[in-house]
């Protein structure tokens, strides 16, 4: 763990430099335990990092790296329960604009892209780029293929791409150049939440394939607030 | 109760938003800070108006909005010098002005800097989004709607008490027609740059492009020798980190700027500077300064 000063009222803590899911959570621990902490404004964390900004009224640079130095993550990091998010995803027709692209560059079958997507849970490594964009990871080897060479300038809410070693879910129309492979009924953003945005950093999402018919189902009872994600804990 | 002061916009502005001091906590979902782009300035308008500092405020730019006051109450206006006009006759800046129902405000030709801030004595009658009144983008490209200024929009505020004039002496106002120089400290990826690409970043000026706005500054520019090894692993941004594109452009990242990014960390402006950087506006021209 290395503390660099970054700015003059925030700190850049840097774990080592790798999307790895050990570190992620090393990342998530002192986050949920710097966020606490009265002179801490805000933090960001990412991938390997963990940003800290600080009231310069409360805290020095100095006096902030040496606590966060003499903070034992160990306790944390245990007790921390797994919340794992099962989101349904329908891999047909137009809600799967490049899923021929896909298969093209995996040479797998469309049957086999959903069998791999669906295998096993991805884990929330950060949110960013929009409100509420959640990055996953990470892939299956087979499965993981470049960004589109042209992005779209409009990428539908709900739209389940791929981009590399990393899965995620547009929370809102947004320009994208991801593979989109499928779509998901679920709002994983609503600004007028009190918690607007589903999936925190370090959750587990687990896809589910649904049928067109059952999509156009649970869209309707999203409309009408009547459908909420399964969410296990542990 | 008091009566209230409802602000009538007849006219927009350019880009005119309802901000406070910014919304902190809501970085890990994506959420940037947002909140104004120039706080001295708006800490400043809000003692005026006897407000506490983090009340909401108006930011305007460049172009200012056409507002028809009804019911009484007292405004003051700072920052930049968009030459407004009550009833027709200049309006002070930097002191508290007495609002009559039927006054109108109105702006004109931008004289210095960039962004005018307008703070209202009272409590605003908007609705907060995650514990601020700072407009944000829900999705690209739209606005928090209350914080939006658009052509129609009203803006009720609750009068406080009634104060006496307060004003802020001549020699005390920012000088907001020479900004130049922009101190920053080395950012988190700085001392994997060359000599060179130090050099060339320190000693040439900068000009800040049209495509700037409160997300970021693109500076037209090159940093000299720029040829980054490694790739950066999607990191926290914070207002003023400076990044450099592939290329060796720099792009001063700011207020409404997203939450994370994958690019290159030259520097950071230190905090005081963000001030003077929201009243620079495209075509103008910058220096880094070591602080």
């Amino acid at each position: 763990m290395i503390i660099l000063p970054y700015g003059d009222s925030a700190l850049l803590i840097n774990f080592e430099q790798i999307v790895d899911e050990a570190v992620n959570q090393q990342v998530i621990a002192l986050h949920n335990i710097l966020k606490h902490w009265p002179e801490v404004k805000f933090t960001i964390p990412a991938y390997c990092s963990l940003t800290v900004g600080f009231e310069k009224a409360l805290t020095s640079q100095t006096e902030l790296k040496e606590k966060i130095s003499a903070t034992d993550l160990s306790p944390i990091s245990t007790a921390e329960q797994q919340r794992t998010v099962h989101i349904p995803v329908c891999y047909e027709g137009d809600l799967a604009p490049d899923m021929r692209d896909v298969a093209e560059i995996s040479g797998l079958s469309h049957e086999e892209i959903i069998v791999q997507h669906t295998a096993q849970p991805y884990r929330v490594f950060m949110l960013g780029f929009v409100a509420g964009f959640a990055y996953m990871g990470k892939l299956p080897e087979a499965l993981q293929c470049p960004r589109r060479d042209t992005p779209r300038k409009e990428v539908p809410e709900g739209a389940v791409g791929l981009a590399g070693f990393q899965t995620g879910i547009y929370p809102t129309i947004a320009p994208g150049g991801w593979q989109l492979i499928g779509q998901t009924p679920v709002k994983t953003f609503d600004p007028v939440e009190q918690n607007p945005s589903l999936l925190q950093p370090g959750d587990l999402v687990q896809f589910r394939a649904i049928s067109r018919t059952e999509f156009d189902t649970i869209t309707d009872s999203v409309r009408i607030g009547g459908y909420k994600p399964e969410v296990s804990h542990g | 109760m008091a009566e209230l002061l409802t602000l009538h916009f007849d006219k927009s502005g350019l880009h005119t938003t309802v901000q406070d001091l910014g919304r902190q906590g809501y970085q890990p979902l994506g959420i940037p800070s947002n909140g104004v782009m120039d706080h001295a300035a708006a800490k400043v308008a809000n003692w005026l108006v006897d407000n506490p500092e983090d009340y909401p405020v108006l930011e305007i730019t460049l172009i200012g909005p056409q507002i028809r006051f009804e019911g009484t109450g007292q405004i003051a206006i700072t920052g930049a010098n968009l030459s407004p006009t009550l009833n027709g006759d200049a309006a002070p800046a930097y002191e508290t002005i007495d609002i009559q129902s039927g006054d109108e405000l109105r702006f004109g030709r931008p004289v210095a800097g960039c962004r005018a801030y307008l703070a209202i004595n009272g409590a605003w009658n908007i609705a907060q989004w995650l514990g601020s009144y700072s407009a944000s983008a829900v999705k690209p490209g739209e606005l928090t709607p209350e914080s939006l200024i658009e052509k129609g929009s009203k803006v009720a505020v609750v009068p406080g008490q009634s104060i006496e004039k307060r004003a802020v002496p001549a020699e005390q106002r920012p000088n907001l027609s020479n900004i130049r120089d922009i101190r920053v400290l080395p950012g988190p990826e700085f001392s994997q740059l060359s000599n060179l690409s130090i050099a060339s970043f320190f000693s040439q000026d900068f000009k800040i492009s049209n495509d700037s706005n409160r997300m970021g500054y693109r500076l037209q520019g090159a940093v000299q020798g720029f040829n980054p090894k490694n790739e950066v692993i999607s990191s926290g941004i914070i207002p003023g980190t400076i990044q450099l594109t592939n290329a060796g452009e720099p792009i001063i990242l700011l207020a409404d700027a997203q939450t994370s990014g994958g690019y290159f960390r030259l520097a950071n402006v230190i905090a005081e500077d963000l001030d003077k950087l929201a009243q620079l506006k495209p075509g103008d021209e910058i220096r880094f300064r070591l602080s």
